[in-house]
């Protein structure tokens, strides 16, 4: 994946994570029905990242321990969506590619392998207790 | 390289390749050297049909494009339930191409 490209599309993911969860926020929607993965209303079962809107907006009242029961992914979820931004814009200003060369390197790390099964047992551990929980 | 092992290979794997590339592939592989071949011929290429058919199935968990070694999209699709759904379905008709394109990296590095 080229430089641009990566930017473009984090910028974009970004934004529309600020806009779902503007509008969440406002409308209460994790709490009114109004669900929008795809894999939980096919499947009736949720999916790894499901709660997580509903983690992040725990963590916006305060509550962290709460977004934590919720989907602990939220919390890298807040993580992403509160530093990218802040990094691209560096990366502009200072026509580096600091960013760029991060991601490189963390996608060669998740590629190794006793990175990549822990990785996939937590996440897989993570999608049991979301089906136990019943989110 | 001979032309007949040449056309063999471009016969057998053209599948993975755009119809674009496919040229430019012959013609390196025609001034490559023979000594190559053993790697050329060994080389481990994705099937675009596959990842189209993981993706169908799986994209919303991002594993169409952990399989193509996109493991940083891949991480973003899967926390992100396919991007509120909406990637995961461009995916479906974006993962062919990104396959080919996966593969044409992967050639190019013996290549060039």
């Amino acid at each position: 994946m080229s430089k641009k490209k990566l930017y473009l599309l984090l910028s974009i993911a970004c934004a529309t994570g600020y806009i779902w969860l503007i509008f969440t926020y406002f409308n209460n929607a994790p709490n009114n029905g109004i669900g929008i993965c795809i894999f939980k209303h096919f499947t009736t079962i949720p999916c790894p990242s499901c709660g997580s809107t509903r983690s992040v907006i725990s963590l916006l009242n305060g509550d962290i321990l709460g977004s934590l029961l919720w989907n602990p992914f939220g919390l890298i979820l807040v993580a992403i969506m509160a530093i990218s931004p802040i990094w691209i814009f560096y990366d502009i200003i200072k026509h580096k590619e600091t960013l760029f060369q991060s991601y490189t390197r963390a996608e060669l790390f998740l590629k190794r392998k006793w990175v990549a099964l822990p990785a996939i047992l937590i996440v897989l551990a993570n999608w049991a207790w979301n089906i136990y929980k019943g989110i | 390289m001979e032309a007949q092992k040449v056309d063999m290979f471009i016969m057998t794997n053209a599948k993975f390749f755009g119809s674009y590339q496919i040229n430019a592939i012959r013609e390196r592989l025609l001034a490559l050297d023979d000594s190559k071949w053993a790697m050329i011929s060994t080389l481990q290429l994705k099937d675009p049909t596959t990842s189209l058919i993981v993706s169908l199935l799986a994209g919303g968990l991002g594993i169409d494009r952990f399989i193509i070694g996109d493991t940083g999209l891949g991480v973003g699709k899967l926390l992100t339930c396919g991007g509120l759904g909406i990637w995961a379905i461009i995916d479906w008709f974006l993962i062919q191409e990104a396959t080919r394109e996966k593969n044409m990296q992967k050639i190019q590095q013996l290549l060039f």
